[in-house]
């Protein structure tokens, strides 16, 4: 077999034929210096090779281990498929296909593809390439990204949990998200319903950065719904990324590369609401992988969708979440300073946001804690959510928000 | 064959002035009346009897009747051809209420009736049996109206019948009880009974769901059912099974004012058309409250057929249509529903034209978040996908959401005593305060709230430009659309005539908002 032979050559003789694909996986990126290779000369190849179907990081990696450079692996023509961990039925003819139009051409068609859908293409011999990926091991040798890859450049932290959140997931995600981005910490998160576009929305409205990646092309927002708020990330600063080269054909979001990629970027992966079999585990499972710190947010344990949270804790693979402001600490960051408008409010007023900071609670055992009927209490409601101190996350039960809580020693309520 | 001879046979022994005769008559389209003019041509030939006017099969049928009928009162049935037109021709016409004027104009026309003054100003409606008695059919106050409209100031009707017709203000209604009866009258022989004029009464209303003391808590659910019936707003409730939703949504029969007068007769002669209508009282008192089950067809709910009947929703015209379970309705029908929210009526396309039929209710809606039911819940997991449970949502197209002025979103109660319904108000009470509220309404304005057209609900109507720059601040900051506004407006000023209050205020409008829904994340 050339393959064993030739892996042989370039001195994995550490990793004997035969041995799990896992342990060879982590072999990743050692050995191979970037630094040496002619990133004018590498970009295009690396481009072309990377739309060779098959070809994931590990398969890049390889390539890279065998040829020293993409050049030379390109070069080699379909005998580069043979180095690959799984070849797929359409890898061949693809190749083919890109041969003949060449990588220089390749590249640049990306290259306007990517443009057209208002990013870049970063390789792993840019500057801009994000750091904090060298961890994942092996890493995304090419990434498309719209927006300011500055935004990855801070620390950053992923706020991940699941698509069918209560109005408890929603809160939480909501108040850490805010209480991160407000002290500069970026939020990483993977643009899906629930948690994660509650994360998205709350760091940017708090001012804050916020970067997506997508399990689908950068022309091709997923889930759709979402391309208004991936619009905002952009426009506020924050940034989307995709391992997908944009222009191709449709195919399926890839939600397992997303997570890997999500866990990867952020310093610390927080899970704020998750079932049993949810994918935000598998971005925890990814974070521990790579020494990345996970949290998770307990939740009742009568709760479905806190299960998955609450067994990460009780099986020591995350740190509980006690607060916002624990967990900030717990990160290093500073808490950051915000306009808190105290807006005056009534008694009757402060008396129902008084009851909510104690428990979040819905309207029907609102009315058993306070002698207001029903009409009022509704529109005492609605007053604070207007003034945003009071959030229902489209469910039954009403959260304080994080403004609701700064304001709410000052304010004295406490009567 | 001696035609000559023949002739003269038929001028000598009935003496015929005139061959022609026109009696009067009403037909039903959709649910209102249109005057018929039912004219008779007795002529030489081969005996023949011939209807023509787009006639139905039920107006065809009427020539074995009539011809029975005759007989058997002791008339004759000329041996001639007779042909009778049902002007205007070219209106399709069904039913059997064309049996008596077909029968007294082929008398007049065979010179049997030969006093005529009387025919010229009544017109007649009535099913004939093979013995000459006079049968009450369906629709007969619509018919009255119509003719009454017509400028034909009396009506002959069956006995049973009498009643239902009277509600016509001015009409001469005349009950008779067989063919000769009414032909005695029209000829002056033997008058027949005058209808007393129907007078309008208020009568306790019999209660026809259950009260509000048997559900418990959902104080949020209760208070936008009393809001969504004191303005006339459509409510939908949301929340997992056996939360209490149909209960509450049942209370709202006992909690609708009774129908105005003009109301009552508005809607009573739809009931007549549809042939609903109790005939010992034939005015409807209580507010339609209409609950068709979800297997219901788009034409038995908005009407239609080859005979336009009224649908569900003409019969729910100023009260309740209650959709239990409402996304388990065929989509088309829900979508045929658009028309009527929008519009107050529905219009059926036929061959021959459109028809329109007033369908103005007030849309209570029910259902659950997802096909399992459990979506949202703590207590027990969801196991529709995703994207199951959304497209089980989008069955509520977006123009029918828009539509719903009031969203409440309905939980299982935390603790035991959130469910409690200790202290919770009776029907009775929260009834008289929908009353009162409706009463303020009809005196400022003459409608319900949510009827007031675009650009009415102004300062005069206690909606000061205050409020309208708190509407407008609160829209922006809940990225409303004009048209959710505009109609939370509407529930704003319903809350505060629920609450006796004249100018609409601060908290009215935020309490409106409470009900805005969520948007959907």
């Amino acid at each position: 077999m050339i393959g064993v032979g030739a892996r042989g050559a370039v001195g994995q003789a550490e990793v004997p034929a035969g041995t799990s694909e896992r342990r060879f996986e982590h072999g990743g990126w050692t050995g191979i210096d970037l630094a040496t290779l002619d990133r004018e000369a590498e970009a295009p190849h690396w481009i072309a090779i990377s739309l060779v179907p098959g070809v994931g990081p590990v398969g890049f990696a390889r390539l890279l281990r065998r040829f020293g450079n993409a050049r030379n692996a390109w070069a080699a023509g379909p005998a580069l498929l043979e180095t690959l961990p799984r070849v797929p039925e359409d890898a061949a003819p693809a190749l083919a296909r890109l041969r003949r139009e060449g990588a220089g051409r390749v590249a640049s068609r990306v290259a306007a593809a990517t443009r057209r859908s208002g990013g870049q293409i970063l390789t792993a011999l840019d500057a801009d390439y994000p750091a904090a990926l060298s961890a994942a091991d092996p890493r995304p040798p090419v990434l498309y990204l719209a927006g300011d890859p500055a935004s990855m450049a801070r620390p950053c932290v992923a706020i991940v949990g699941t698509r069918r959140a209560s109005g408890y997931g929603r809160s939480c995600a909501a108040e850490i998200a805010e209480e991160l981005a407000r002290a500069g910490v970026t939020i990483v998160s993977g643009l899906a319903i629930g948690i994660d576009a509650q994360a998205h929305l709350a760091a940017v409205e708090a001012g804050g950065l916020s970067v997506a990646v997508l399990p689908s092309p950068l022309d091709r927002i997923y889930p759709p719904r979402h391309r208004e708020l991936a619009a905002r990330l952009v426009a506020t600063g924050g940034a989307l990324i995709s391992e997908l080269a944009p222009g191709a054909a449709p195919g399926k979001p890839d939600f397992a590369r997303r997570n890997r990629i999500i866990a990867a970027l952020a310093r610390g992966v927080v899970v704020v609401e998750a079932p049993d079999r949810s994918g935000a585990l598998l971005t925890a499972a990814a974070a521990i992988d790579y020494g990345r710190e996970v949290f998770a947010v307990p939740g009742p344990i009568d709760a479905i969708g806190s299960r998955g949270c609450n067994r990460l804790i009780a099986d020591h693979q995350a740190t509980i979440v006690t607060s916002a402001a624990a967990l900030l600490h717990r990160i290093g960051a500073q808490p950051g300073s915000q306009p808190v408008s105290v807006t005056s409010l009534s008694d009757a007023e402060a008396m129902v946001l008084h009851r909510l900071l104690q428990r979040p609670a819905s309207i029907e055992e609102l009315i058993g804690q306070t002698d207001m009927s029903t009409g009022p209490l509704a529109g005492t409601l609605t007053l604070l959510e207007a003034r945003g101190l009071v959030e229902s996350y489209g469910g039954a039960t009403f959260h304080p928000t994080l403004a609701a809580r700064r304001i709410g020693r000052p304010v004295g309520l406490d009567r | 064959m001696r035609p000559a001879t023949h002739h003269q046979d038929l001028r000598l022994p009935s003496k015929v002035v005139r061959v022609l005769a026109e009696t009067l008559s009403a037909s039903i389209m959709g649910v209102e009346g249109l005057p018929v003019r039912v004219e008779v041509d007795v002529a030489f030939g081969l005996p023949a009897l011939t209807i023509v006017g787009l006639a139905g099969s039920q107006v065809q049928e009427a020539r074995e009747r009539v011809r029975s009928a005759l007989r058997n009162s002791g008339f004759e049935v000329p041996a001639r051809r007779i042909t009778i037109n049902l002007s205007p021709a070219d209106l399709p016409k069904d039913g059997t209420g064309y049996d008596l004027p077909i029968a007294v104009g082929i008398l007049a026309a065979s010179g049997q009736l030969r006093e005529v003054e009387r025919l010229r100003d009544t017109a007649l409606v009535g099913e004939l049996g093979l013995d000459g008695a006079v049968r009450p059919v369906p629709g007969t106050m619509a018919l009255a109206a119509a003719s009454f409209a017509a400028g034909i100031p009396s009506l002959i009707v069956s006995g049973g019948a009498m009643g239902e017709a009277a509600t016509v203000a001015g009409l001469r209604v005349h009950g008779a009880a067989s063919l000769g009866d009414a032909v005695a009258h029209l000829a002056g022989v033997r008058d027949l009974a005058v209808a007393e004029p129907f007078l309008v009464r208020s009568d306790a209303t019999a209660r026809r769901g259950p009260d509000l003391a048997e559900v418990a808590g959902q104080a949020l659910a209760r208070r936008g059912l009393e809001i969504a019936l004191a303005g006339h707003h459509n409510l939908a409730l949301c929340g997992p099974p056996g939360i209490g939703k149909t209960l509450l949504l049942r209370c709202a029969a006992d909690l609708a004012p009774p129908l105005e007068d003009d109301e009552a007769i508005e809607v009573s002669r739809i009931y007549s058309v549809a042939g609903l209508l109790d005939r010992r009282s034939p005015l409807l008192r209580a507010r339609p409250f209409r609950a068709p089950h979800h297997t219901i067809s788009t034409q038995a709910l908005v009407g239609g057929g080859p005979r336009v009947r009224p649908g569900e929703a003409s019969l729910a015209h100023r009260g309740i249509l209650l959709l239990d379970e409402t996304l388990q309705f065929r989509s088309d029908a829900l979508d045929a529903l658009r028309e009527p929210l929008e519009g107050g009526s529905v219009t059926i396309a036929r061959v021959d034209g459109a028809l329109t039929m007033p369908a103005r209710f007030t849309l209570l809606a029910a259902f659950n978040p997802c096909p399992c039911g459990w979506r949202g819940s703590r207590q027990r997991a969801c196991i529709c996908e995703d994207a199951t449970a959304r497209r089980y949502l989008a069955r509520l197209s977006g123009p029918l959401r828009d539509r719903i002025d009031l969203w409440v979103t309905m939980a299982q109660p935390a603790s035991v005593t959130a469910g409690r319904s200790d202290g919770v108000e009776p029907s009775e009470a929260v009834a008289a305060r929908i009353r009162r509220a409706w009463r303020r309404q009809l005196r400022r304005q003459g409608m319900a709230n949510a009827d007031l057209p675009p650009g009415v609900l102004d300062a005069a109507h206690g909606f000061s430009a205050a409020a309208d720059g708190i509407l407008a601040q609160r829209g922006r900051r809940f990225r409303m659309s004009p048209r959710r506004m505009h109609r939370a407006s509407r529930v704003a000023r319903t809350i505060a005539d629920l609450a006796g209050e004249d100018e609409v205020g601060r908290e009215h409008i935020d309490e409106a908002l409470s009900y805005r829904g969520a948007v959907d994340a």
